[in-house]
C-alpha cells in the first residue's frame, strides 16, 4: 500500500485528541442540589459496567473514526486489478515520442507517429495532478507541463526532419525524474525503436527509475532513402540508404523541373550521374526516389558553384609539391596561370590572394611577418609547433593527416582583442591555427613540403591545393550540409554569393531495421513491452485502486454506529 | 351560570399565591368538602358501614367471625366514627424538603405545610382531635391532640415556627412520636423518605403494632422522579458533603428505574405491614392528594 498524499499521515496524530480529551479534561461542571443522590448513586452503581464498556465504545469509535478521516485523506492506494477507479502513486514521467522522421512511415495503412501518438497520449491521460510531466520529442527539448498542456502538444506533433538519439534522450530524462521527489519515476520511452536510433554508450538510468519501451516490431520495412547528393567533377554522387535488404529503385536527378539522369541504387550503394556543362554561377538540383512507404527521405536536394578556374602564379619558394599540384591543375583546366593568386613563402605586394607558406630557413621569420604585417594581415608566423594531425572540416579530404613540423600561427593584438569578419581559422593542428585566412592573405602553419607534412603525399592533395586556389583564396566555403527539411539556403555577402546549406534527412533516419531487443534492453535499460503490455505497465503496473472513498464510507459507518452508542445506550 | 373553579383542583404552585398557610388551607378544605357531604375518614366506632380486607395489625375483635365461618376469608367491619378520632401529622422538615426542581413548583416541604394544614382543618371540623409534629434530626414542634377551639391555628403556627433541618433521621423522631401517641388513632406521616427504609420502617411498623392506623404521604418533586438538566453537572446532597459528577443524559433511564423501584419497594413494604402508602408529586393539585387519604 502506498499514499498519494503521505504528508498526510501526520494528521493521524489528532486519532489521540478523543483520549487525551478524555484524560486531560479538566472542564469544572456547574453544580446543583440534588437531594435524591442516594437514587443517583444506586443508579450509577447499576450502571457502571454498561457506562464503562459505552465509554470505552466511544472513545475506539470516535478514535477509530478520526484515524479513518485522516488516511483517507491521504488517500491510500492498494493494488488492483484494474477499473474506472484505478490511480497510481505521484510519479515523476518523462515521456520520449520519438516524431523522428523515421516515424512517418505508413505500416498497414496507418503512419507509425499515429500509433505512437496514441500511446504517449494513453500514458498522459493516466497522469494525475499529483504527477510531474515532461515531454521529450526528436528536437531534444524537455518540456515540462500540465497534464492537459502536454496532451496538445502532443496532438500536435508532426514529423519533424529531426533525428533523435534514443540512449542520450533516455540518460537525459532518466536523471530529470530521478531529480524529483516524488514515489515514482518513470521514463516513458514511445519511438519505433530503430536500430539507427541507439546512440553511443548506454542510457544508465539511476536506480529507482523505471524505463519502460515500446518493444520495436519484429520485421523492418523495407525503405530507400537519398544519403547523400554531392556534386564533384561534373557529376553528381548519390548515396542511397534504407533499410538492408530493401532492393534498388531508380534515382533521379533534376534541375530546374527537367530530369537529367536516372540511374538504378540500393541501399549501401551509391550513384553517380553525370550533369549537363554549366556555366559559371551557383546551381541547385535535386535526386528523388520511387515513392515508398517513407516519403520524407525520398528526395534530397544538392547545389554547387561551376567557377571559372583560378589564375595562379606559383613562386620559387612554395616549394617543388605545390607547383607540381598546379600544373596538374592547370591540365585539368581547374587553374591558369596569371596574378589572381600567388602562392610563395612571402606575400606578393599587389597580388589579389596570397597563399603564404612558412620560409625553408627560419632566419626569414622576422622578414615574412614584417612583410604580412605590411600587407595589412594581423597573423604571424611564431614559435615552432608541435607535431600533429591536421584537423580542416572546410576541406575535405585532409582531416587527419600528420603535420610533423610547423610554426605557430599567432593573432597580432588587434585580433586578439576583436578579430575581423573577414579573418577565419580554416585547419588546425593540436587546435593550433594552421591554417587561417585575413582578408587577401592565406596563411599556412607549414611549408607543403614532405619533410613538413604528409600532405603532399596525400590523395588529398591536390584536392587541397584546387580548394586553397579555387575556394579558400575567393573566401568560398563549400556547400555545408545540415539535418533539416530537405532544401538550399544560399548565404550571401553583400550582393555575392559565398556559400551554400543544403539540408536533407540525417541518413541512418532511412535504416528501418528495429534495434534487436537484447540490445535496446541492454543499451536503455528498459522493459520492452507491445502496445497492450504498455498500456498495463506504465505507473508501476498502473494497478493501484484509491481506497480513501471506501474508508470515508466506513468513517461514515463508524459515525452512525457513534450516534447510535451515544443516544440509544443513554 | 359560571361555576367559580376548585381551589383544591388547582396548580398546588398556584394555589399558594393566594395567601398564607390558612388561607390556602381553608380554600382547599372549602373546594374538598364541597365535593363529598359527609365525613372522608372512617374511624372504630359503632356504627357498621362497610367490609374490607383483613391486614395485618387490624384488631381481632373487629374480624368478621360470621363471613370467616361462612366463606373461610378474613375481613374486618368498618365503622362510621361518630365519636373523635386521635389524628397525628408527622411533617417531614429536614433540609431536603426545603428543595424544589424548578422555580414555578412549591418545595415539599411547603408542599407538605399546606397539605398538614388542610388535612387538620378538615379534621377539626370533623371534631376530631388532631396534632403535629414536626422533626428532622430530631423533634421540631410538637402540638398535642385537642379539638379545643384555636387548636387549627397552633397547628398552623407549628408549621410556621418549624424551620428547615439540617438532616433526617426518622427513626429517632418517629420513636418520639410513639411515646407521645398513648391512645390510638391516625397517623400521617408527610415526607419524601430520602433515609433509611428499614429503620424508618421500624418505628411506622411499631406504630402500627401499637393499633394505630398510618398512612404515609411520600412526597417527590417531578425533578427527582425524572433526571434531566445539562449534559455534565455535579450534583449534591443538601442534607451532606455527598456529590457525584453525572450526566442526566446518560444515567436518566437507570436514574428512573431506581426511582420506580424505590417507590415499589416502600410501596410493597408499607403493604406488608398494614400501612397505606401514597406517592404524590409535589405538582399534584392538594385536593387530590387530600382524596388519598379519604
Amino acid at each position: 500500500m502506498t499514499f498519494l498524499h503521505p504528508l498526510a499521515l501526520v494528521g493521524l496524530a489528532t486519532a489521540a485528541i478523543p483520549a487525551l480529551l478524555h484524560l486531560l479534561e479538566r472542564r469544572v461542571p456547574p453544580e446543583a442540589m440534588f437531594p435524591p443522590l442516594r437514587y443517583l448513586s444506586e443508579a450509577e452503581r447499576r450502571s457502571a459496567r454498561r457506562l464503562k464498556l459505552r465509554h470505552l465504545l466511544l472513545l475506539l469509535l470516535r478514535t477509530a473514526l478520526i484515524a479513518l478521516i485522516v488516511l483517507a485523506a491521504a488517500r491510500p492506494l492498494l493494488p488492483a486489478r484494474g477499473g474506472s477507479a484505478v490511480v497510481h502513486p505521484p510519479t515523476a514521467l518523462a515521456l520520449i515520442l520519438d516524431n523522428s522522421p523515421s516515424s512517418g512511415v505508413v505500416v498497414d495503412g496507418r503512419p507509425v507517429l499515429d500509433r505512437l501518438r496514441s500511446l504517449a497520449r494513453g500514458s498522459l491521460e493516466r497522469a494525475t495532478t499529483s504527477d510531474r510531466l515532461w515531454l521529450v520529442l526528436a528536437d531534444g527539448v524537455t518540456r515540462g507541463g500540465t497534464r492537459e498542456a502536454l496532451l496538445a502538444t502532443v496532438d500536435s506533433v508532426g514529423v519533424t526532419a529531426r533525428r533523435l538519439d534514443l540512449t542520450a534522450a533516455v540518460r537525459d530524462a532518466a536523471r530529470l525524474v530521478d531529480a524529483e521527489p516524488l514515489g515514482a519515476r518513470e521514463v516513458h520511452v514511445v519511438s519505433d525503436l530503430q536500430r539507427t536510433a541507439l546512440g553511443p554508450g548506454r542510457a544508465g538510468a539511476p536506480r529507482g527509475v523505471r524505463v519502460l519501451a515500446l518493444a520495436p516490431p519484429a520485421q523492418a520495412a523495407a525503405n530507400r532513402g537519398i544519403g547523400a547528393a554531392r556534386v564533384a567533377d561534373g557529376a553528381v554522387a548519390v548515396s542511397v540508404v534504407g533499410t538492408p535488404g530493401s532492393g534498388a529503385a531508380a534515382v533521379t536527378v533534376r534541375m530546374r523541373g527537367r530530369d537529367v539522369g536516372r540511374a538504378l541504387g540500393a541501399p549501401g550503394s551509391a550513384v553517380s550521374i553525370t550533369l549537363p556543362r554549366l556555366g559559371p554561377g551557383w546551381w541547385m538540383g535535386e535526386a528523388t526516389l520511387d515513392a515508398d512507404e517513407l516519403r520524407a527521405d525520398d528526395r534530397r536536394p544538392f547545389a554547387w558553384r561551376v567557377a571559372p578556374p583560378a589564375a595562379v602564379t606559383t613562386l620559387a619558394g612554395a616549394g617543388p609539391f605545390v607547383a607540381a599540384a598546379i600544373a596538374v591543375l592547370e591540365q585539368g583546366q581547374r587553374a591558369r596561370p596569371g596574378g589572381e593568386v600567388v602562392i610563395g613563402d612571402r606575400p606578393e605586394a599587389g597580388a589579389s590572394v596570397s597563399v603564404v607558406l612558412p620560409p625553408a630557413d627560419p632566419a626569414l621569420l622576422g622578414q615574412v611577418n614584417r612583410a604580412l604585417a605590411a600587407r595589412g594581415a594581423r597573423w604571424r608566423l611564431g614559435a615552432a609547433g608541435t607535431p600533429g594531425p591536421l584537423a580542416a572540416p572546410a576541406v575535405p579530404g585532409v582531416t587527419g593527416i600528420q603535420i610533423t613540423r610547423r610554426y605557430r600561427l599567432e593573432a597580432s593584438g588587434a585580433m586578439t582583442h576583436g578579430g575581423r569578419a573577414d579573418s577565419s581559422v580554416i585547419a588546425t593542428v593540436n587546435g593550433d591555427p594552421w591554417l587561417v585566412r585575413d582578408a587577401a592573405t592565406l596563411l599556412l602553419g607549414s611549408r607543403l613540403d614532405t619533410a613538413w607534412t604528409a600532405l603532399p603525399a596525400a590523395p588529398g592533395f591536390v584536392p587541397f591545393v584546387d580548394a586553397l586556389v579555387n575556394h579558400l583564396a575567393r573566401d568560398e566555403a563549400s556547400v555545408s550540409e545540415a539535418d533539416g527539411l530537405p532544401r538550399v539556403e544560399f548565404r550571401t555577402r553583400g550582393a555575392d554569393t559565398v556559400g551554400a546549406t543544403v539540408f536533407g534527412l540525417d541518413p541512418r533516419e532511412s535504416d528501418l531495421t528495429p534495434a534487436p531487443p537484447a540490445l535496446a534492453r541492454d543499451v536503455l535499460g528498459a522493459e520492452l513491452v507491445d502496445d497492450v503490455g504498455f498500456a498495463a505497465a506504465r505507473f508501476a503496473g498502473g494497478a493501484y485502486a484509491d481506497a480513501s472513498g471506501a474508508l470515508l464510507a466506513l468513517a461514515l459507518l463508524l459515525a452512525a454506529v457513534e450516534l447510535g452508542v451515544a443516544t440509544v445506550t443513554r | 351560570m359560571p361555576t367559580a373553579p376548585r381551589i383544591d383542583l388547582l396548580d398546588p404552585a398556584e394555589v399558594a399565591r393566594l395567601g398564607g398557610i390558612e388561607i390556602v388551607a381553608a380554600g382547599v378544605v372549602e373546594g374538598f368538602l364541597a365535593g363529598i357531604h359527609r365525613s372522608p375518614f372512617r374511624g372504630f366506632s359503632v356504627e357498621f358501614t362497610e367490609h374490607r380486607a383483613y391486614q395485618p395489625g387490624d384488631e381481632l375483635r373487629y374480624l368478621d367471625w360470621r363471613i370467616l365461618a361462612r366463606a373461610d376469608r378474613l375481613f374486618v367491619k368498618q365503622f362510621e366514627e361518630e365519636t373523635n378520632l386521635r389524628a397525628m401529622i408527622l411533617v417531614d422538615a429536614s433540609r431536603s424538603m426545603a428543595w424544589r426542581g424548578a422555580a414555578s413548583r412549591l418545595t415539599k416541604r411547603a408542599y407538605a405545610d399546606r397539605l398538614a394544614a388542610a388535612l387538620a382543618l378538615i379534621l377539626l371540623r370533623q371534631r376530631d382531635a388532631t396534632g403535629l409534629i414536626t422533626f428532622d434530626e430530631a423533634v421540631r414542634e410538637v402540638v398535642p391532640a385537642r379539638v379545643r377551639t384555636g387548636q387549627w391555628t397552633r397547628l398552623v403556627r407549628g408549621l410556621v415556627a418549624t424551620p428547615d433541618g439540617a438532616g433526617t433521621t426518622a427513626e429517632t423522631a418517629l420513636r418520639h412520636v410513639t411515646s407521645l401517641l398513648v391512645r390510638r388513632g391516625l397517623v400521617v406521616f408527610i415526607s419524601d423518605l430520602l433515609f433509611d427504609r428499614g429503620l424508618a420502617l421500624t418505628a411506622l411498623r411499631y406504630l402500627r403494632h401499637r393499633g394505630h392506623q398510618v398512612t404515609v404521604l411520600h412526597l417527590m418533586d417531578p425533578a427527582e422522579a425524572e433526571l434531566s438538566g445539562p449534559p455534565e453537572v455535579r450534583l449534591r446532597d443538601p442534607e451532606s458533603a455527598a456529590s457525584a459528577v453525572v450526566r442526566p443524559r446518560e444515567l436518566a433511564r437507570a436514574y428512573g428505574e431506581t426511582v420506580r423501584r424505590e417507590i415499589a419497594a416502600w410501596r410493597t413494604a408499607c403493604r406488608r405491614h398494614g400501612i397505606a402508602y401514597h406517592h404524590v408529586l409535589t405538582d399534584l393539585p392538594f385536593g387530590m392528594a387530600l382524596r388519598l387519604l379519604a
